[in-house]
C-alpha cells in the first residue's frame, strides 16, 4: 500500500438524511484531510440509482487512491445499495475500465456500525467487504466495527467525543496510519470495538426508548401488533 | 367421496404447506435457471404450494432504515410498494428459499433488497440470547429456511463460499428457523448434479418428494 493522495467516502447508509455511518465515515475523512488528503463523498443509494450518478461512482472511484465504506449492518451484512454499489464497481474494474494496469489496486476500507451492543453480528459484513476487496483488485486496508452504533444518531462525532472517545482514539489512529499507506492498526480495531457503555445497560436504555415512541403513538398503539398473524 | 371418506382423508393429509421462493438472480443465469427448476419441481413433487417470487421484476426499494416499521406502522413496513410484501408473505410461508449467485461471499443485491425488509418480522425490543443480543420473534410461526449460493468453477469450498455459509449460520441466529440449510454449487454444474445437491437440500428442511408421493398414494386408496 502506497500514501494516498486522495480518498473517496462511501457511505453505505440507506438513511437520505444523517446517519451514524456518515458521522463514522466523515470524522475520518476529515483526519485525512487534515493529512493532505483530496477527498470526496457519495451517499451509495443515491449512486446507483440513476445511471448518471453510477457514471459519477465509477469516475470517483476510478481516481481514489484509497476508499473508504462506511454502512450499517442490515441483517448481518451490506444493505442492498452497498451491495449493488460494489457489483457495479467489481463489475466496471473486471471489465478494465477502472483498473489501473499492473499498478497496485486502490486501498479499500470498511467501517460497519450496527444496532447491536456485540460486535460479532458485524463480522460476516467485513468478510464480505474483504472479498469484495480481492474480487475487485483493491488492497484490503483492514475493517473497524462500532457495536451499538444507535448511540450516535446520526451526530457528528466530534460534539460525542466524551462518549465516543474510543471511536475516535480508532478512527485518528487509522486516519494516521493510512496516511501514511500503511492498513488500519490493530490498536484502533480493539479500540472500535470496545463497548461505549455495559451491554445490560445500552438494551435496557434501548428497549426503553422504544417503548417510549410507542407511547408517542397514542392510545391502542402497540409495538407487538400482528398485522399478519 | 362422502364425508366419512373425507375425513379419513384429511387426517393422513399433509398439512397445506407454503414455500416463499426468493429468486435473487439479476438476469440470465442458466446454473441458476437449473437450480430454480429444480427446486420447483421438489417443492411440487412434495405437494407443496409455492410462491415463486422473481425480485428482479418487482418494484422493490431499498429498505431506507427509518424503523417506522417497529414504531409508527408496527409490523410493516411504511413504505407503499413491493418491500410492504415481503414481510406478509415470509410470515405466511412454512419454508423459505432463497437463490443466489454468491456475492463476495453474500447474497446478490437483487435477494438482498428484498430480505432488507423482513426487519418488521421481528420486534424491535432486545434479549440477550446465548451470549448475543437478539430482537424476538414477532411471530409465533416460525417457517424453515433453505438457501442456494453459486460460486464459480472449483470454489465451492473458497473463501467467498465459506463467507456465504457462515453469513447464513449468522442469518438462522437472527431468524431461529427450526430447520435449516444451506448449498454451494459450481456454476455450471450439469442437471444432473442440480438435482442430487436440490433433492438433498430439500431434504434437509423435510421436504421429502418420495414420502409425500406415497402420502399422496395413501390417499387416494382412501379416497
Amino acid at each position: 500500500m502506497r500514501p494516498p493522495q486522495t480518498a473517496l467516502l462511501l457511505i453505505g447508509s440507506p438513511k437520505p438524511g444523517a446517519s451514524s455511518s456518515e458521522s463514522l465515515g466523515a470524522y475520518l475523512l476529515e483526519d485525512l484531510e487534515k493529512r493532505g488528503l483530496k477527498t470526496q463523498t457519495l451517499k451509495v443509494a443515491q449512486a446507483v440509482r440513476t445511471e448518471e450518478a453510477t457514471q459519477g461512482l465509477y469516475a470517483a472511484v476510478a481516481v481514489a487512491d484509497l476508499i473508504v465504506l462506511s454502512f450499517p449492518l442490515y441483517v448481518d451484512s451490506l444493505p442492498g445499495p452497498a451491495i449493488r454499489a460494489l457489483e457495479l464497481i467489481a463489475a466496471r474494474r473486471a471489465a478494465g475500465s477502472g483498473a489501473t494496469d499492473a499498478s497496485p489496486g486502490p486501498a479499500f476500507v470498511a467501517i460497519c456500525q450496527s444496532g447491536f451492543p456485540d460486535v460479532d453480528h458485524s463480522e460476516v459484513a467485513l468478510e464480505i467487504c474483504r472479498e469484495f476487496a480481492r474480487s475487485a483488485g483493491f488492497e484490503w486496508a483492514g475493517g473497524l466495527i462500532l457495536a451499538a452504533g444507535g448511540m450516535i444518531g446520526g451526530q457528528p462525532l466530534a460534539k460525542l467525543r466524551g462518549m465516543m472517545r474510543s471511536a475516535v482514539r480508532a478512527l485518528d489512529l487509522s486516519a494516521e496510519e493510512l496516511a501514511a499507506g500503511r492498513p488500519v492498526p490493530d490498536e484502533a480495531v480493539a479500540l472500535m470495538a470496545k463497548p461505549a457503555i455495559p451491554k445490560i445497560g445500552y438494551r435496557f436504555m434501548a428497549n426503553r426508548g422504544w417503548r417510549s415512541q410507542i407511547k408517542q403513538q397514542g392510545e391502542g398503539a402497540s409495538l407487538e401488533a400482528q398485522p399478519y398473524a | 367421496m362422502n364425508s366419512k371418506d373425507r375425513s379419513e382423508t384429511q387426517a393422513f393429509a399433509p398439512e397445506s404447506r407454503t414455500a416463499l421462493v426468493l429468486d435473487g438472480r439479476a438476469g440470465a443465469d442458466p446454473t441458476l435457471a437449473l437450480i430454480h427448476e429444480a427446486l420447483l419441481g421438489g417443492l411440487a413433487a412434495g405437494g407443496w404450494a409455492v410462491d415463486d417470487w422473481a425480485l428482479r421484476d418487482d418494484k422493490i426499494a431499498w429498505c431506507a432504515g427509518c424503523f417506522k416499521c417497529w414504531t409508527k406502522t408496527p409490523g410493516e413496513c411504511a413504505h407503499h410498494d413491493g418491500g410492504r410484501q415481503v414481510a406478509e408473505r415470509w410470515v405466511r410461508s412454512d419454508l423459505v428459499v432463497m437463490l443466489t449467485p454468491v456475492t463476495f461471499g453474500g447474497y446478490s443485491s437483487e435477494l438482498k433488497k428484498a430480505l432488507d425488509h423482513v426487519l418488521p418480522t421481528l420486534l424491535p425490543f432486545m434479549q440477550k440470547r446465548d451470549g448475543e443480543t437478539r430482537h424476538p420473534q414477532r411471530y409465533d410461526r416460525t417457517r424453515d429456511l433453505l438457501v442456494v449460493g453459486t460460486v464459480p468453477a472449483g470454489e465451492t469450498d473458497g473463501p467467498a463460499a465459506r463467507t456465504f455459509r457462515r453469513l447464513v449460520e449468522r442469518n438462522t441466529l437472527n431468524m431461529q428457523p427450526p430447520r435449516w440449510t444451506a448449498g454451494v454449487l459450481e456454476s455450471g454444474a450439469n442437471e444432473w448434479e442440480v438435482g442430487v445437491a436440490i433433492t438433498a437440500l430439500l431434504a434437509d428442511v423435510g421436504v421429502n418428494a418420495a414420502q409425500d408421493t406415497e402420502d399422496a398414494r395413501r390417499m387416494e386408496v382412501l379416497a
